[in-house]
């Protein structure tokens, strides 16, 4: 049964005061969820952020379901996400995502093997200006060569 | 009061209203789905543009207001090709099953398409698919491929039932109406969501499937299922009646009704009445017709002393019946002894806050009224303690036995008198238990006769033929008038017999819902 810590608790209702409306504060409470709850948020934390939250659960799932930054499967330790809008794809995004989805066997939106990286498809992250890019976790890669970002990922598998 | 002038007529309307609202007012075809005026304006279908004077932009009706001189049309060219294109993006991932869909017929997308569509569609690319019949529990089901996403059913569990469950998840083509994780729709609202449902997304599992709306007729009628009186329509045909709706009226329900009060169809139609009336005699039940056991019935109750009779009366009959029943037993049977029956005296006084309410009879007012006018009434528990001293009872029984649980205890204590007269539109397994001198007379409901019912609040709403189910059953006053051996003038005899039900076995075969 997924719970928030006692700072997270805290955290949410400090939001919830935040706004106008408590519907404002869902989607830094749900970052906050994700981020506490390994990168996702499960059906049952949406549950317990409504009863934390004192909001309908209907409510928080709308939100949910359409901010794409919230994953609705279980992501690996590194969350690999490629920009694959215009900009990017001039530079080579698409090919730049096949490169990696084939050096670390998965394909998009699916854990690797080892269970460490998920790769997934994304629209504008506003870095256009060094494309190719891509974001791990909450870190910007920029100015990738296919080369580079499989260094880059093989790196941060390996705790660098 | 603005004025302002719609499609080159002149109209006033109150402050503050929208231009819809006006079009509604001069009752102007607008196109709409997601506008409701019960609900909140969300303005998200965009089909109901109008072309106002001096604004180079198409404006949305439902959610622009009204303004002294305004200069409104919806009928130029410019509207035209707005709603045709607004109509082409709402179809784009409609499936268009109409022949197979349950909404067929009382369709607004249907409609439209009809009135304002009727082309090829433009559109080269697959339709999404999602999600078709999601079981939203016990009286929903759900097809998201249909929604248009107006977001009525949304709203209406914000705003009304304030119940919550239903959002829309999803983005873009992708999205989807439903409920967190299909959790059940088990509000005593529900099937709201289904009436203003505009295409077939949300459709009632008790009535998908059981007939083309195309074969229903509809009259509006009285709810009986409690004392609110909710304002009804009875969609009915040759073989019965198949649902209820919500009528508006703004004193009493404004435009919605409960879940169990579109229950009360069910016992009204044939399978649930007593088709033919029976009175006990030397220990065998003798089946006749309904106004020969009145007449049986009235002959032997002059025999007891006044008395020696007692009248239980429930507040499921009209004002008019009520009266005639009491009048019968106070000045012809010379009884004073007329007690009420209560459906539930625990929770007699509950109300959920909206419409449900524990009395569930539709007159239960009325009757007080009619007693007080005769200035008899009492309560069961004194008839019980005095039963010995009663040798006949006349029993006014309900129309509605689903809400009488105490049905069976009734018939047990009551059958140790020497006559029972009990007036029932509905059958009842218990009513074998009574014991010689006992007659059983049908009865009309409350959608087969003409009368008035007076409601919590005092207001007398008046309910009249709707069809006839059974041609035989009597109301109150015929049957009252029959005990007093007066011939009655039965031009309902050559009324048509009804059909029984049939069922739709097609419907059983398609899975579970």
């Amino acid at each position: 049964m997924f719970k928030l810590s006692d700072e997270g608790v805290a955290y949410v209702k400090k939001e919830l005061e935040r706004y106008e409306t408590k519907r404002s504060a869902i989607i830094p409470c749900l970052y906050r969820v994700q981020s506490e709850n390994g990168g996702w948020v499960s059906p049952e934390s949406i549950n317990y952020l409504s009863e934390l939250m004192d909001l309908p659960v209907a409510w928080i799932n709308e939100v949910f379901h359409f901010y794409t930054m919230f994953n609705k499967e279980p992501v690996g330790k590194l969350h690999v996400q490629v920009c694959n809008n215009i900009t990017c794809c001039m530079l080579g995004a698409r090919e730049l995502t096949e490169h990696i989805s084939k050096t670390f066997e998965m394909g998009i939106d699916e854990l690797s093997k080892d269970g460490k990286i998920t790769l997934s498809k994304v629209e504008c992250l506003g870095s256009c200006d060094t494309a190719p890019m891509m974001q791990i976790n909450d870190s910007y890669h920029e100015n990738l060569t296919p080369e580079s970002a499989v260094k880059i990922i093989k790196d941060m598998v390996h705790g660098n | 009061m603005p004025k302002l002038t719609l499609n080159g007529k002149e109209i006033e309307v109150p402050a503050g209203s929208t231009i819809i609202e006006a079009y509604k007012q001069l009752d102007e075809p607008i196109a709409h789905y997601c506008w409701h005026p019960g609900l909140s304006i969300a303005g998200v279908c965009r089909l109901c543009v109008v072309e106002i004077e001096g604004n180079p932009r198409l404006q949305i009706a439902c959610n622009t207001q009204i303004q002294e001189g305004m200069v409104v049309n919806n009928n130029s060219e410019k509207v035209k090709t707005a709603v045709k294109w607004g109509l082409d993006f709402h179809l784009i991932n409609h499936p268009l099953d109409c022949p197979i869909c349950d909404q067929a017929g009382e369709c607004e997308l249907q409609n439209q398409y009809m009135e304002f569509g009727k082309y090829d569609p433009e559109m080269a690319e697959p339709k999404v698919k999602k999600r078709k019949v999601v079981d939203l529990g016990e009286r929903v089901v759900l097809d998201t491929e249909r929604c248009i996403l107006c977001s009525r059913c949304v709203r209406f569990t914000n705003e009304v039932s304030k119940t919550n469950e239903l959002g829309i998840f999803n983005r873009g083509d992708r999205s989807e109406v439903g409920t967190f994780e299909d959790k059940p729709l088990n509000n005593k609202y529900s099937v709201n969501t289904v009436d203003i449902c505009p295409v077939g997304a949300l459709t009632s599992k008790d009535f998908r499937f059981k007939q083309r709306v195309w074969y229903l007729k509809n009259k509006p009628s009285i709810c009986t299922g409690c004392s609110t009186g909710c304002n009804v329509n009875v969609y009915y045909n040759e073989e019965g009646v198949f649902r209820v709706k919500p009528h508006y009226n703004k004193e009493v329900n404004g435009y919605w009704m409960c879940d169990e009060g579109r229950d009360i169809y069910k016992h009204i139609n044939r399978k649930s009445r007593m088709l033919r009336g029976r009175y006990k005699q030397n220990g065998v039940w003798c089946t006749t017709q309904a106004l020969e056991v009145a007449k049986k019935a009235g002959q032997k109750l002059s025999s007891f002393k006044g008395e020696e009779i007692a009248v239980l009366v429930t507040g499921q009959y009209t004002n008019e019946e009520l009266n005639s029943l009491v009048d019968y037993s106070v000045n012809k049977l010379g009884s004073k002894s007329v007690f009420h029956w209560k459906n539930n005296e625990n929770n007699w006084q509950d109300f959920d806050g909206h419409l449900i309410r524990g009395d569930k009879n539709p007159n239960t007012k009325g009757l007080q009224g009619v007693l007080q006018k005769y200035a008899v009434g009492g309560e069961w528990k004194e008839l019980e303690n005095q039963l010995s001293k009663f040798k006949a009872v006349v029993v006014a029984g309900p129309e509605n036995q689903s809400v009488y649980f105490d049905i069976k205890e009734k018939i047990e204590s009551l059958k140790s008198l020497e006559c029972v007269v009990w007036f029932t539109a509905g059958e009842n397994s218990n009513f074998e238990k009574l014991s010689d001198n006992s007659y059983l007379i049908p009865q009309k409901t409350s959608v087969e006769k003409n009368g008035h019912f007076t409601n919590h609040q005092g207001l007398t709403q008046k309910v009249e033929e709707v069809t006839t189910i059974l041609p035989e059953a009597l109301n109150l006053e015929e049957t009252v008038s029959l005990m007093l051996g007066n011939s009655l003038d039965l031009s309902i005899r050559d009324k048509q017999e009804m059909g029984v039900l049939k069922t739709n076995y097609f419907s059983q075969e398609r899975g579970s819902l």
